[in-house]
């Protein structure tokens, strides 16, 4: 029994191949390549305009790639018999008719696919509109949209899951609960695909990252991974010998920075390091300490450098 | 032991579910969508109100004593003068079946379950044409008999449906529309715009032919007749001679344009991104 339901775990997952995507001479995605696997929650972190609603449109085939392929499960999404079981989407909120009420968008999606009217009511009872489901859309808020989006996109009870930017306008209450949600349909065998430009968010609902800036990969680790490998652990010295200290450091792999006068911070060694060269060399020191940088840091300095060589390569075509 | 055999990781999921994207499927979908807004009610309620009641209003206030006004022609003439003026309300609400999607982008609702497309604009076709066939058939031919009661002792009086050409005349008016709310969808998904369909709709469908016909050159007289909102005239008139195209014809080109629209439709539907 056991066995059967294993081999599918092989093929659960989104692959992006190579994928690029230009809107006129505006390149959103550029050569992403990655892949997100069932199991846990893959956070998709970047900037705004970062590419990410792109990709993730492009997966459910409502933008098509100028080059390369995104597929679920081996294949492209039009090619499902029934898309709305395959893979279930959020991709804004409010993709309804403000006209139209909470239960009749639902409905009319579920009826695409035969699903019954047992169905729609679970999933408004799971996201909690029971008591506005009757009511027109148009007065929703930003909250009410995104459960309704949520709703929609496990309406199909889906093994793929892919939710943009899904705890926007929710309450504390909501991002809590949507954070339990993602972890338990994940731990379920399902593949969960969140995207977010919030570090803080990502980092408490997902095990793996994608990391993205102007369209390029910039990372595909775990968050343990991203926030030791990436994060940089540096040495913040600050000393009357600032300077002298610097000259004694300075050596290939190790990066010196000194953000004021009598400050040092120092890449690519470790604090002992630095203690023995100020003994050595008799140089005091008034402060010798580790700062570990926090997935925000990391994140920062990953999409400043993707920025920066951005700027660089537009200068030299000019 | 089972907890022996139990790992860290479960095995993917498998949708318990067994259901599948069907064209009746999509059907419902699009016709739970179509009643379940308030507008639809509402334009639809007035294409029919007008359209009777005028009819019903001109057919009353004929005076009996107008000999010239005689005949089954004229008097379908009367009593479906209405129908000009509630095509438009069908129109419209044709154009929003599918720009009101775009404009709200519910269209991506509804692409995504809907991936390959083309099914939609199909659905969305054949369920409102069907609605419009339905409510036309039963309107024209209610205001027929009410405006005929009106007409009793005028010249226009003592119609009947067995009269030469005038059942299938009658028939004809509900054909127009029913191509004309087509026309309307496609066009919607062409545009993709409500305010862009509907100005388009109104001025280069509509008027743009009629005020044509005041230029010099005599070729735009003779193309005229084969605008899309002018090829459905003759299959309305009980004595189709007076149609400016044959009624073989008239049912050719509205096959042609609808053609022509639908394919532009589909190209652009499966090719644009959402």
């Amino acid at each position: 029994m056991n066995g059967l339901r294993t081999r599918r775990s092989l093929v659960d997952m989104i692959e992006i191949e190579h994928l690029t995507k230009r809107y006129g001479k505006k390149t959103a995605v550029d050569d992403l390549t990655f892949t997100v696997k069932p199991g846990v929650v893959t956070g998709f972190l970047g900037p705004n305009g970062a590419g990410k609603s792109t990709t993730m449109r492009a997966i459910v085939g409502l933008d098509a790639p100028t080059q390369g392929l995104a597929r679920v499960n081996g294949k492209h999404y039009s090619e499902f018999r029934s898309p709305l079981t395959e893979v279930g989407a959020l991709l804004e909120a409010k993709s309804v008719h403000a006209g139209r009420s909470a239960y009749k968008h639902l409905l009319a999606l579920a009826r695409t696919h035969g699903i019954p009217k047992t169905r729609v009511q679970e999933v408004i009872d799971l996201v909690g509109l029971h008591e506005v489901a009757g009511k027109r859309v148009g007065g929703f808020s930003l909250g009410m949209g995104q459960r309704l989006g949520i709703a929609v996109a496990l309406l199909g009870d889906p093994a793929v899951l892919i939710l943009d930017e899904p705890v926007n306008g929710l309450d504390p209450d909501g991002v809590k609960w949507i954070r339990l949600l993602l972890k338990g349909l994940a731990a379920e065998g399902r593949t969960v695909f969140l995207s977010s430009h919030l570090m803080s968010e990502l980092a408490q609902t997902a095990e793996h990252l994608v990391v993205i800036g102007q369209g390029r990969l910039l990372a595909d680790t775990t968050v343990e991974d991203f926030i030791a490998g990436d994060g940089k652990s540096r040495v913040r010295v600050v000393s009357p010998d600032a300077a002298r200290l610097a000259e004694h450091l300075a050596g290939p792999g190790i990066s010196i920075a000194s953000p004021e006068k009598g400050v040092l911070e120092v890449s690519g060694t470790e604090a002992a390091v630095v203690g023995q060269a100020a003994a050595a060399h008799g140089l005091v020191l008034h402060e010798l300490r580790t700062e570990n940088g926090s997935l925000e840091d990391a994140f920062m300095q990953l999409t400043a450098d993707a920025v920066e060589y951005r700027q660089t390569t537009e200068g030299a075509n000019r | 032991m089972t907890a022996a055999v139990m790992t860290d990781r479960p095995a993917a999921y498998a949708p318990a579910g067994n259901y599948k994207l069907s064209a009746a499927g999509l059907l419902r979908s699009e016709w739970t969508k179509l009643w379940s807004l308030r507008s639809t009610w509402i334009v639809l309620l007035c294409a029919v109100v007008f359209a009777a009641g005028l009819g019903a209003l001109i057919s009353g206030t004929v005076p009996s004593d107008m000999e010239e006004l005689s005949g089954a022609g004229m008097a379908i003439d009367f009593s479906m003068s209405g129908v000009a003026l509630s095509s438009i309300f069908i129109a419209v609400l044709g154009i929003l079946v599918i720009t009101g999607e775009y404009s709200t982008g519910s269209i991506r609702s509804t692409i995504s379950a809907a991936p390959k497309r083309l099914g939609v604009l199909w659905a969305k076709a054949a369920v409102f044409g069907a609605v419009v066939a339905a409510l036309f058939a039963v309107m024209v031919f209610a205001t027929f008999f009410l405006s005929q009661a009106l007409l009793e002792g005028t010249g226009m009086g003592g119609v009947s449906l067995s009269d030469d050409g005038v059942l299938r005349a009658l028939l004809g008016y509900v054909a127009m529309i029913v191509y004309l709310a087509l026309l309307a969808i496609a066009l919607g998904a062409i545009l993709r715009n409500s305010a862009g369909s509907i100005g388009f709709y109104i001025g280069v469908i509509m008027i743009l032919p009629q005020l044509a016909t005041l230029l010099p050159w005599e070729w735009v007289s003779d193309v005229t007749p084969y605008a899309p909102g002018d090829v459905p005239m003759t299959t309305t008139l009980v004595d189709t001679a007076n149609g400016t195209l044959g009624l073989g014809e008239s049912w050719l080109w509205m096959g042609i344009w609808l053609v022509v629209f639908y394919g532009l439709a589909a190209v652009l539907l499966k090719r644009r991104d959402v």
